[in-house]
């Protein structure tokens, strides 16, 4: 029986290390040798360098104050529309990911088993000869498409795609599928882009947020937006089992039953048609399939979604009047993570085709910039190599709508262990940490146990790493350059504030050196990271010089369709579907249809998963600063049912899914419905290589079955259901299946 | 020849009561204790928190000042209102004062986050803080008392010049010290007066500091009483009968008028009601208005008061009326936060036990080396009831160390 | 000099803690230690009538601050903008200011071998190198924390309760509290529902405290002085007049104490 340390204990002890320190004393000071240059820090090495953070995928501006060579405070930039002048928490305590006692700051080759952490310092020309040597033994003696490739949304994804392509493996799992897969794929069935940009002005009356938690799951600027829009009147209603914070600022919570949102919406659907409260105008204009659609959705009565939902059908009346009558300044939120059921792409169409029929269109929703520009340069390389093999995540052979860049993740995971149809050998992970973001996670260690090779670039040793042959580690996104961010009529520039620490470099290096070992350099054809965007700012006319001092420059806007008089979208009608026959041809149903989502047995709890503000995702815990003000994980429980099973807060206990198993306090609160339970991720490390976070809470991937959304390939994670059981010692109970251990 | 002298230095201890190479001891573990804390910082060493910032320490230092009181008491009675009758208890009370003080120095000195900056008190004033005022008095104050107590050193040696010298100062140094102790005394109330959301608010007065000032004058005499009764186990040495029944006959007027004070406080601060609605806190206050009653009704009786024995009692109902009230306004009667409460821990009170021990053991040297107890009454036999208290004293002791 | 202030909006903070990191970093505060806090209502109501309100908590900034005139050594002082520093290099680690604070504001660094008070001071050394607003107010995303000057954070509480009654309780916390702050709340609940200590006093007990000791203490000085001489100088020349001035030890009779 090991004791597992509680968080209060586990304080102290680091506190005895280096959490009595403060922020500033941790490391010797570094000299921003490249803004001293430029002009940007003065002679001392003291002032503000603006770049962009990457605490999470949001991306804010943020000036960095440099003092005696050290980062010593972030603050938000003005002047950038994601953070207007303010930083999230995580934002916020960016430094300290940067002045980690735990970065890996050379390359590491495994020495010990899989698993144990044991590892050697290597120099890069052996780490990267040995990741080279590796992958190609790989490609020589399987094909290259028994190399996996994977990677979290970030800003040199752009070279590490260029690797994989030109190397010439289809596999490459990202983690849409594991968060917003539903909400891109029905926006692209709809309306024939990923996400629109929502626009909250003045006018915004009405907003219906289902299952986005916008005010702990943190996009400063959008967070921000709801905030104002709140203060300024405006009527939010809520849907989530959890009275989140966001419940708590809404005008209206509706704690629905999970996995019946689609329920819900249909019957909004229901009732606008029905009652004609649509703008039809817009829709005889812009959509197609509104026969189809009227058809389907005049079964669903607010009655028949009420036994569904466990809200009222005059609540649910009430609020399509509400919503139509607010129209067009009414915005139905598709939500991010909303990939909670198997049912929930569905849940996601009928959101966007709310939002459709009430023609709210350029005026609460509106084309989103994207990321790639056209106005920006880049540096030539050949055509990539084509490529016959089927992808192990079965897109699209078995997901024939999921887009190729998104994939489905999840399902890679279960091919790698499944062999079928065929065996993959290696895999390449960057700044990712699947071991704890895929559902399931002994089974992904099973995965693990099929590779001969898993190599990870990351800043600590995450969980990922931490099984991992090789880690190349790299330098924190204030000691970096990376591939410039076009963002509306500007490009913006991530770059270091500070010199890297130890042997840490920048994605663009890596991938260049690795690149050149493969004998891919003519896709890599940049003298170093400053090149590289001298490359891209070509078109523009601007100095990088003129760009490091400011932060960003200015960019024509890449004009997009909405602009011409006919407004067309980049869809197969050319026009919003509300009907898609994309999707009526492989199978699925063309309008949202009714899909009944499984449900817990007698005994069993919904295990519900959500962010909370003071982390992102698997990779904040062990920040020091967001440590601190962190609440202890606990799993919420209804107090009802608490009492009924005498349970108190603090008290633990033995939760069980299919999969596994753990041991956690609870929190006994009003604030969940009768039949969740709730967790946060990114607690129950398995890496000892992070030592503020390990030994800190459990993990509910350990819980989570994987369950795929048919037709968009999101996961779905509400769909676990647990049983939960009073216990008396505090002994952590992960039960992993063995671990295969390498070699 | 160093040999020599040790034995020497050696011979010169005996005759010591063998108490004190016990309390020595365990004065020199506590002393460990405290630096210990100084070394681990307060968080692993004590049970203060921020809702107790303050806890035995300086409940024990704030009844420690009241009864040290005694030496001010006394010199006022002996020399301003020339009560020369009295002069027998005048050494030892000073003494015993002077190690008081010094005790609550010490304590002090541990309890303080800074404590390598103790002397900062000296070279940054506030002259509104409650706390600066008693750090000076008390500083000076102690530096009179070793002034007061100067002529029991000088008698040793037996330098009349100095003695000379030092017998015309004397008034005026008597008139400062009671200046002194007026102020620190009373700077001690003031120190609750700006906590009016923590303390209760039936100790919490603006007259804080007149309460302070006057009750410090009965435990003043208390302390002299109970003091000729534990000199007796311990020096065999006492004060005259006589001398603690005139003690004695003040301790109705000046508890008199603290009587009077407080129960002026509760009804001129429209506090009765609280009285009797505050719960164990009610108790609690109710029980010291009864004790301060009870040592009125008590001295007023000369029969009462006339013997040593019966004075005794006496005295320990006015201790324990003072000591619970400092403890009242220092702890029990704070309001908690949170409902968060507040015990000592071992060390803190491993230190405190330590350094009362520390404190007799010096007052023991200093009886053995010098002239402490020249007017008193020596005693010949220890009566046997009174060797079971002292053993059971000495047993209670060991205890609180363990 | 103009007055800084804040105006803190309960109805707006959604208890991100942004505000506690910026803090933390900004001035370098230990890592065990914080000079801002959360109050939290926690939640409510029974489901699913739940409410739950938060708001950021730090040094209130006095007008008449205890904490100031408690210090033992001065290290709390007031400047003419309204701040409350806190001075590091005088502070002895007394803990007096933790009892004075009515709002529990100083803490200590308990587990600190060298242990000092942590206590906003209104980012002081921020200000002074140019910045316009403390970190905390800085970066809140929903602007829940406003910086400016005083008077101005104190008409924009009244206007915000006036506009919008229903959202407001008619109380602006800070405003009276402890004779008057510079830190003002507003909140849809009470604020004792908040967590706040409700120290309704008009008048600081800084002001009582001055009478006790720069008044109090003086008075009985110099009374004790003069009385303690006025009455040794009348027995003195009563005795001299009546011829009783010799010093007459009267421990003759030796007693025995095991007689008794
Ligand atoms: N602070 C912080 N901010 C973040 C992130 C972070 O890690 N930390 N991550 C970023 C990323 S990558 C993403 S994808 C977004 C995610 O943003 P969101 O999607 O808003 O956040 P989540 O917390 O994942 O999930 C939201 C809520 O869904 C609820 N929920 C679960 N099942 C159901 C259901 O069946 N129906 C309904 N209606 N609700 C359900 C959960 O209780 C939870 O409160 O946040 C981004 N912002
Ligand atoms: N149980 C559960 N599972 C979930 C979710 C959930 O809410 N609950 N949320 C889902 C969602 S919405 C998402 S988006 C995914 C996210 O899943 P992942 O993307 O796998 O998780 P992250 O924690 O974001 O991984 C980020 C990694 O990047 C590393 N890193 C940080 N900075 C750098 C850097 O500068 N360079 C490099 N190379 N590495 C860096 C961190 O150390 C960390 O290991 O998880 C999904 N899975
Ligand atoms: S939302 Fe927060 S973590 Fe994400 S980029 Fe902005 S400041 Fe950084
Ligand atoms: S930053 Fe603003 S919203 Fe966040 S906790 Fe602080 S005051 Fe509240
Ligand atoms: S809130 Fe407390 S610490 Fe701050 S100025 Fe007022 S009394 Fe001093
Ligand atoms: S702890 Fe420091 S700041 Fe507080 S009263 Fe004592 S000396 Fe002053
Ligand atoms: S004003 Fe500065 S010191 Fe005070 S709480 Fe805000 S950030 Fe911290
Ligand atoms: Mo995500």
């Amino acid at each position: 029986m090991t004791k597992t340390i509680s968080r209060r204990d586990f304080l102290k002890i680091s506190a005895a290390s280096v959490g009595a320190l403060a922020v500033g004393q941790m490391l010797p000071p570094m000299v921003a040798k490249a803004a001293k240059e430029s002009g940007v820090l003065n002679a001392a090495g003291d002032g503000v360098i603006s770049t962009m953070c990457e605490m999470c995928v949001w991306r804010c501006g943020v000036l960095a104050k440099i003092k005696d060579g050290r980062v010593v405070k972030l603050d938000g930039n003005p002047e950038h529309p994601h953070s207007n002048g303010n930083l999230c928490p995580r934002g916020q305590s960016g430094l300290m990911n940067t002045y980690d006692p735990d970065r890996v700051l050379t390359p590491l080759i495994r020495v010990g088993k899989r698993g144990e952490g044991k590892f050697r310092e290597a120099s890069w020309e052996e780490a990267l000869d040995l990741v080279a040597s590796k992958m190609t033994e790989i490609k020589n003696k399987y094909g290259a498409e028994a190399m996996v490739f994977s990677s979290t949304h970030n800003l040199s994804q752009p070279l590490f795609e260029n690797l994989l392509y030109a190397f010439g493996s289809p596999n490459y799992g990202t983690q849409r599928s594991l968060c917003f897969n539903a909400m891109i794929v029905a926006n692209t069935m709809t309306y024939g882009m990923e996400e629109p940009a929502r626009i909250y002005d003045d006018k915004l009356k009405y907003i219906l947020l289902t299952g986005r938690n916008l005010l702990e799951a943190i996009s400063t600027s959008e967070t921000s937006d709801l905030s104002h829009a709140i203060d300024r009147g405006a009527k939010v209603v809520y849907l989530d089992p959890r009275y989140t914070k966001t419940a708590s600022k809404a005008t209206e919570w509706l704690p629905i039953k999970p996995g019946n949102d689609l329920a819900f919406h249909l019957a909004l659907l229901h009732i606008i048609i029905g009652e004609k409260l649509y703008n039809r105008s817009f829709v005889e204009k812009n959509t197609v399939g509104f026969d189809e659609l009227k058809k389907e959705v005049s079964r669903y009565t607010p009655e028949w979604a009420a036994a569904l939902t466990g809200i009222t059908a005059e609540t649910i009346a009430r609020i399509a009047h509400e919503f139509a009558d607010a129209a067009p300044h009414a915005l139905a939120h598709n939500g991010w993570r909303t990939s909670n059921f198997v049912n929930s792409f569905h849940t996601q169409r009928a959101i966007s085709i709310l939002n459709a029929l009430i023609g709210n269109w350029d005026i609460v929703l509106t084309e989103s910039g994207g990321e790639e520009s056209g106005a920006l340069g880049a540096p030539p390389q050949p055509a990539y190599p084509r490529v016959s093999a089927l992808r192990l995540d079965g897109v699209p052979w078995k997901y024939p709508v999921v887009p190729f860049k998104i994939g489905v993740f999840q399902e890679l995971r279960d091919n790698i262990v499944s062999g079928d149809p065929y065996q993959a050998h290696g895999w390449f992970i960057s700044r990712q940490n699947p071991v704890m973001s895929i559902p399931d996670r002994s089974k992904t260690l099973e995965a693990f146990g099929k590779l001969d090779f898993i190599v990870t670039v990351d800043i600590v040793l995450n969980d990922t790493a931490w099984f991992s042959d090789v880690v190349l580690p790299e330098a924190s996104y204030l000691e970096r350059y990376d591939p410039l961010l076009p963002f509306g009529d500007k490009v913006f520039l991530r770059q270091p504030v500070i010199e890297p620490q130890g042997q840490a470099k920048s994605a663009l290096w890596i991938y260049k050196q690795l690149g050149e070992r493969l004998g891919l350099s003519d896709y890599f054809q940049y003298e170093d990271e400053e090149d590289y965007i001298r490359q891209q700012l070509k078109p523009l006319g601007v100095t990088l010089e003129e760009v490091k001092a400011k932060g960003y420059a200015e960019a024509p806007e890449t004009p997009h369709a909405g602009e011409s008089a006919e407004k067309r979208w980049n869809t197969p009608s050319g026009k919003i579907e509300l009907f898609s026959d994309t999707l009526a041809k492989v199978g699925f149903s063309g309008v949202p249809t009714w899909d009944e989502p499984p449900q817990p047995a007698e005994g069993q709890f919904y295990l519900l998963t959500g962010k909370v503000a003071q982390s992102t995702q698997f990779g904040t815990q062990n920040n020091q600063l967001l440590n601190k003000y962190s609440d202890e994980p606990r799993m919420w429980i209804n107090a009802q049912v608490a009492a009924k099973l005498d349970l108190a807060t603090d008290d633990w206990v033995e939760v069980t899914s299919e999969v596994g198993q753990i041991h956690i306090p609870v929190l006994v609160t009003q604030a969940i419905r009768s039949d969740c339970v709730f967790m946060t991720p990114g607690y129950g490390h398995l890496s000892k290589g992070l030592t503020t976070a390990y030994g800190v809470g459990a993990s509910d991937s350990v819980l989570h079955v994987t369950y795929t959304d048919p037709i968009s390939g999101g996961q779905a994670l509400s769909q676990t259901f647990v049983t939960v059981k009073k216990v008396e010692d505090e002994s952590s109970a992960e039960t992993l299946k063995p671990l295969y251990s390498g070699e | 020849m160093g040999i020599n002298i040790k034995i020497k230095s050696f011979n010169a201890l005996e005759g010591l009561p063998r108490f004190v190479y016990v309390l020595a001891v365990i004065a020199a573990l506590g002393m460990s204790a405290g630096l210990y804390r100084l070394y681990a910082g307060l968080a692993d060493t004590t049970n203060l928190s921020t809702v107790f910032p303050w806890g035995l320490w300086i409940s024990f230092d704030l009844t420690n000042v009241a009864f040290s009181g005694a030496a001010f008491t006394l010199s006022m009675l002996v020399y301003i209102f020339h009560m020369h009758d009295l002069h027998a208890a005048v050494r030892p009370t000073v003494l015993f004062g002077l190690l008081g003080y010094s005790s609550v120095l010490v304590i002090l000195f541990f309890d303080l986050g800074r404590w390598d900056r103790f002397w900062h008190f000296l070279v940054y004033p506030n002259l509104s803080s409650a706390l600066f005022e008693v750090s000076w008095c008390i500083a000076i104050y102690s530096a009179i008392l070793t002034f007061e107590f100067s002529p029991v050193i000088l008698d040793k040696f037996k330098n009349e010049k100095i003695s000379k010298i030092v017998q015309k100062m004397t008034i005026g140094m008597v008139i400062a010290g009671i200046t002194l102790s007026s102020m620190h005394q009373s700077s001690l109330g003031s120190l609750f007066v700006i906590q009016i959301h923590r303390l209760h608010p039936l100790w919490y007065s603006l007259a804080q500091p007149e309460f302070f000032l006057v009750s410090s004058m009965a435990a003043g005499i208390s302390t002299i009483i109970i003091g000729s009764y534990v000199s007796i186990w311990m020096f065999k040495q006492t004060l005259s009968e006589k001398i603690i029944e005139k003690l004695g006959s003040f301790v109705p007027w000046i508890f008199g008028l603290y009587l009077l004070m407080k129960i002026g406080d509760l009804i001129l601060g429209n506090k009765l009601g609280l009285l009797f609605t505050s719960g164990m806190l009610s108790v609690l206050y109710i029980a010291e208005l009864l004790l301060t009653l009870a040592a009125i009704i008590w001295f007023s009786v000369k029969k009462l008061r006339a013997t040593r024995k019966n004075a005794l009692n006496g005295a320990l109902i006015i201790a324990a009326g003072i000591v619970l009230n400092r403890f009242d306004v220092t702890w029990f009667a704070m309001k908690s936060i949170d409902g968060a409460t507040y015990f000592p821990s071992f060390i803190e009170i491993a230190l405190l036990v330590g350094v009362t021990s520390g404190l007799i053991v010096v007052f023991s040297l200093a009886a053995h080396f010098f002239p402490v107890f020249s007017e008193t009454l020596p005693v010949k036999d220890l009566p046997q009831s009174e060797l079971v208290a002292l053993k059971l004293v000495s047993i209670f002791c060991g205890r609180l160390m363990i | 000099m103009a007055k800084y202030g804040f105006l803190i909006d309960a109805s707006r903070c959604i208890d991100c803690r942004a505000c506690l990191v910026a803090c933390s970093v900004e001035n370098n505060v230990p890592m065990k230690s914080t000079r801002i806090w959360i109050k939290d209502s926690g939640v409510t109501g029974e489901f699913p009538n739940l409410e739950r309100h938060t708001a950021p908590f730090h040094c209130m900034h006095c007008i008449d601050p205890s904490c100031v005139s408690a210090c033992t050594v001065g290290a709390l002082q007031k400047n003419e903008d309204g701040i409350i520093t806190y001075d590091n290099e005088a502070c002895i680690g007394c803990r007096y200011c933790m009892y004075a604070c009515p709002f529990e504001v100083p803490h200590f660094e308990w587990d600190q071998q060298f242990a000092l008070i942590t206590k906003c001071d209104l980012c002081v050394s921020r200000l002074g190198d140019g910045e316009a607003e403390p970190a905390c107010a800085a970066t809140c995303p929903t602007d829940a924390i406003q910086f400016g000057k005083r008077e101005d954070m104190l008409a924009m509480a009244h206007n915000r309760i006036k506009d919008e009654s229903s959202r407001y309780v008619d109380h602006v916390f800070g405003e009276h509290e402890n004779g008057g702050t510079s830190t003002f709340y507003i909140s849809p609940v009470p604020f004792e529902q908040l967590g706040f200590p409700s120290t309704e006093t008009m008048e600081s007990p800084a002001h009582f405290n001055r009478i006790a000791t720069e008044e109090g203490t003086p008075i009985i000085a110099v009374g004790a002085a003069i009385g303690m001489t006025g009455i040794y100088l009348a027995i003195e020349h009563n005795q001299k007049k009546n011829g009783t001035d010799k010093i007459e030890h009267v421990e003759t009779k030796h007693d025995s104490a095991g007689k008794e």
